[in-house]
C-alpha cells in the first residue's frame, strides 16, 4: 500500500505539530523546523511529508494528495472540508471570539442598525451569525482583522485570540467566546479505508503521548 | 457564447471512453436478466421531498412549471424508478430488475466544482429482500467493477456495511431525541473529536465500539473480532450475522477478492434501510459506485416496495481510468476525388465501412484521387484496388 502521507501545516503550527510526532515511539528525529522543503520522502521515516499552507492542510487531506493531515479546528469550521475529523491534538490552542473596541458595550454592538463584521473566516461567520440570530453585513479581509474596528471599517470583528495581547493593544474586548480551537489530527475518507491498520495505530500512538 | 457555470462539455474521445463504458456495463447487466428503462428527466419537487436529506434537498435544481407545480431536474434515479414501480399493477407483477442510463444534476457542493451534471449508469432490483438478493446486488456491483478493469479501473475495492450497525448502537443509548439528532449529525460530519465528548454516554459499554466503528474494517473475519472485542447487543449480533451471510454467498461465487467489511460505513442518503456498499479507487477522494437497500423509501407516500440498488459514477470512473486507456485513436482516413469517381468511390468506401473501417469522402478538383489519414497523403492516383489494399493494410496495422 506504501506509506501514509502526511499534511503538517507550515507556519506557527509546524514546530509544535513536529515536536508532537517526534515524541512517537521509534520515531526517528524530525528536523525540518527551519528546513523550507515542502515535501520530504526518507527511508527512516514512518511517512512521506508534505508542508502546505496553513489553511490548506485539510484541502490536501480531503482531495486525497495527503491520507491524513494536522489542522486548526478554524479552518475546519470555515472550509468543512470532507475529512474525518480523529482527533483533538494538544497544539495550536486558542479560541474564536467575537470582539468590539472597548468602547463599544455588548449592548450597544448589538443592537446596531447595521453591524458590520471583519473577519478571515466568512462562512464561519456567516453560520455563527445565523444561529445567534444577528443581522450584519460580513466584510472579508486576508489579515491584521484588528486593524478595521478602529479604522471604522467595521464594528466588530469575529478572530482568533490566544493571549489577548493583540487585542488590548488595539484596544478591542472579547464580546464573545464562540468557540474552542487547537489543532485537529484529520483523514481522508477513502485512505481511512484503504489505510485503516495505519492510521488506527498511528491515532493510537498518539492518544498515547498526548 | 458562454457555457453554463458548473456544466461541461464533452468532445469526442471522451465521449468515446464513456460510451464504451456503457457498452460494458449494459451487456452485464442485460446478462443478468435486467432491463433497462428510462424515467424521465423532470419531477415534481414534492416526489423528491420525502426521500432527499437536508443538504441534498438544497442542491437540487428547482423551477415552476406552467401550472405554477414546482419541479426538479432529477437528482438520482433511484426516487424515480420507485415512482414508476410503486403502482398497484407494477406492485402485482413485482419482483423487477431494472437498469438505467442518464444524467442527473445537482448544484455542486462548492461554487468552483464542475459537477452540475453527472452520468449515472445503475440498477435496481424491486419487490425483493432477502440475504440472496442483497448479495446479487452486491455480487452484481463487484462483477460491474471487475467488468470495467479491460477499461482500465484497477485496484478498486468495495465496501460493505449496514445501516443496522449505527441504529443498533443509536438505540442502546439512553438519549433524548435531540441529543440523538446531534448525534447522528457529528456522524455525518466524521467528528470523531466531538463524538469522543458527547460525556451523556462517555460511560456506556458500547461507547468504545462506536468510536473505534470508522477502523473496524477487514475481511470476513472482522466479523468475529468485533463480536469478540465488544459487548454487542442481539440486535447488533444479528446484523453482523447477516453480513456474514452476504459474504459467505460472495465469496462462493468466488468474487470477495475486492470486498471489504466497512463496520464505520456511513451513506449520505437518509433512506437506506439495511445493507449499504460503496466502490472506490484509492486514486480518488470519492466514491466510483455507491448503493444499498431503501424498503422504506416510499413508506411516506403511503405504500411500500422493497428495493436494493447501486449507480455507478461515470465521470468520476473515467478520472480514474489508466493513461494509456486515454490514448488517441488514429486519424480517420478520407478519400478526396473528382467528380468523375463519384460512383466508384462511394462504392468503394461503402464496402471498406461493410468491413468496419471509417471513411470519410469528399469531392475535389484535379484528376487524381487523394487519399489522406489524417493530414498526411497516403496516396495519389487512379488505382482503385490499391487504394482498397491501402486502406485495409493500415486499417489493420492500427488494429493491432
Amino acid at each position: 500500500m506504501g506509506k501514509l502521507t502526511i499534511s503538517i501545516p507550515t507556519g506557527r503550527m509546524k514546530e509544535e505539530s513536529l515536536a508532537l510526532l517526534s515524541r512517537l515511539p521509534q520515531c526517528p528525529p524530525l528536523d525540518f523546523v527551519n528546513s523550507r522543503r515542502l515535501v520530504v520522502e526518507q527511508e527512516d521515516l514512518p511517512w512521506r511529508i508534505i508542508f502546505s499552507h496553513p489553511k490548506d492542510s485539510s484541502t490536501y487531506v480531503e482531495f486525497g494528495a495527503a491520507d491524513i493531515g494536522i489542522v486548526g479546528k478554524d479552518i475546519l469550521l470555515e472550509r468543512e472540508n470532507e475529512v474525518y475529523e480523529l482527533l483533538e491534538l494538544p497544539i495550536g490552542k486558542c479560541t474564536m471570539v467575537l470582539a468590539a473596541p472597548l468602547s463599544t458595550s455588548r449592548e450597544e454592538l448589538l443592537e446596531k442598525e447595521a453591524l458590520r463584521i471583519a473577519t478571515t473566516y466568512p462562512n464561519f461567520t456567516r453560520r455563527y451569525l445565523q444561529e445567534r440570530g444577528i443581522t450584519a453585513n460580513i466584510v472579508f479581509l486576508y489579515g491584521s482583522i484588528e486593524l478595521a474596528p478602529p479604522i471604522g471599517l467595521a464594528d466588530a470583528i469575529v478572530d482568533l485570540v490566544s493571549t489577548g495581547k493583540t487585542l488590548r493593544e488595539n484596544r478591542l474586548q472579547v464580546v464573545e467566546e464562540i468557540a474552542p480551537i487547537s489543532g485537529r489530527l484529520v483523514a481522508n475518507p477513502v485512505s481511512i479505508k484503504t489505510h485503516s491498520k495505519e492510521i488506527y495505530l498511528l491515532v493510537k500512538e498518539l492518544k498515547g503521548v498526548i | 457564447m458562454e457555457l453554463v457555470l458548473g456544466m461541461k462539455d464533452s468532445y469526442p474521445r471522451e465521449v468515446k471512453r464513456k460510451r464504451e463504458m456503457e457498452f460494458v456495463l449494459r451487456n452485464l447487466f442485460e446478462k443478468w436478466g435486467y432491463e433497462e428503462v428510462e424515467p424521465p428527466t423532470i419531477e415534481y419537487y414534492s416526489t423528491l421531498e420525502n426521500t432527499l436529506g437536508d443538504e441534498a434537498k438544497e442542491r437540487v435544481y428547482k423551477f415552476v412549471d406552467r401550472n405554477g407545480k414546482l419541479v426538479s431536474l432529477r437528482p438520482e434515479f433511484t426516487t424515480s424508478i420507485m415512482r414508476m414501480y410503486s403502482k398497484k399493477e407494477m406492485r402485482e407483477t413485482a419482483p423487477h430488475r431494472v437498469y438505467y442510463v442518464g444524467k442527473i444534476f445537482r448544484y455542486p457542493s462548492s461554487p468552483l466544482r464542475v459537477e452540475d451534471e453527472l452520468t449515472q449508469l445503475g440498477l435496481e432490483s424491486l419487490g425483493k429482500n432477502g440475504v440472496d438478493t442483497d448479495a446479487e446486488i452486491i455480487a452484481l456491483a463487484l462483477s460491474a467493477l471487475l467488468a470495467l478493469q479491460e477499461l482500465g479501473i484497477e485496484d478498486f475495492m468495495l465496501d460493505i456495511g449496514h445501516v443496522g450497525i449505527f441504529q443498533g448502537v443509536l438505540s442502546s443509548f439512553p438519549l433524548s431525541p435531540s441529543e440523538k439528532l446531534s448525534l447522528k449529525s457529528l456522524l455525518k460530519k466524521k467528528d470523531f473529536v466531538a463524538l469522543e465528548k458527547f460525556t451523556s454516554i462517555s460511560s456506556h459499554p458500547l461507547f468504545p465500539f462506536l468510536l473505534h466503528l470508522p477502523f473496524l474494517r477487514g475481511k470476513r473475519e472482522i466479523l468475529e473480532e468485533t463480536k469478540k472485542n465488544y459487548p454487542l447487543s442481539p440486535p447488533l449480533i444479528d446484523t453482523l450475522n447477516y453480513l456474514g451471510e452476504i459474504w459467505d454467498i460472495i465469496s462462493d461465487f468466488h468474487l470477495e477478492k475486492h470486498a471489504f467489511i466497512n463496520l464505520g460505513l456511513i451513506r449520505d442518503f437518509d433512506y437506506y434501510t439495511g445493507v449499504v456498499f460503496e466502490g472506490f479507487s484509492p486514486r480518488l477522494g470519492y466514491p466510483l459506485l455507491a448503493g444499498g437497500r431503501y424498503d422504506e423509501l416510499l413508506e411516506k407516500s403511503g405504500s411500500s416496495l422493497p428495493a436494493c440498488g447501486f449507480a455507478l459514477f461515470l465521470e468520476r470512473l473515467m478520472e480514474v481510468q489508466k493513461e494509456s486507456i486515454k490514448k488517441d485513436r488514429p486519424p480517420f482516413i478520407s478519400i478526396a476525388y473528382p467528380p468523375v469517381f463519384r460512383s466508384s468511390i462511394f462504392a468503394l468506401a461503402e464496402k471498406m465501412r461493410e468491413e468496419g473501417i471509417p471513411i470519410i469522402i469528399e469531392e475535389q478538383k484535379g484528376e487524381d484521387i487523394q487519399v489522406l489519414q489524417g493530414k498526411e497523403l497516403i496516396y495519389q492516383g487512379k488505382d482503385e484496388e490499391k487504394i482498397k489494399t491501402l486502406i485495409q493494410e493500415r486499417f489493420k496495422s492500427w488494429e493491432s
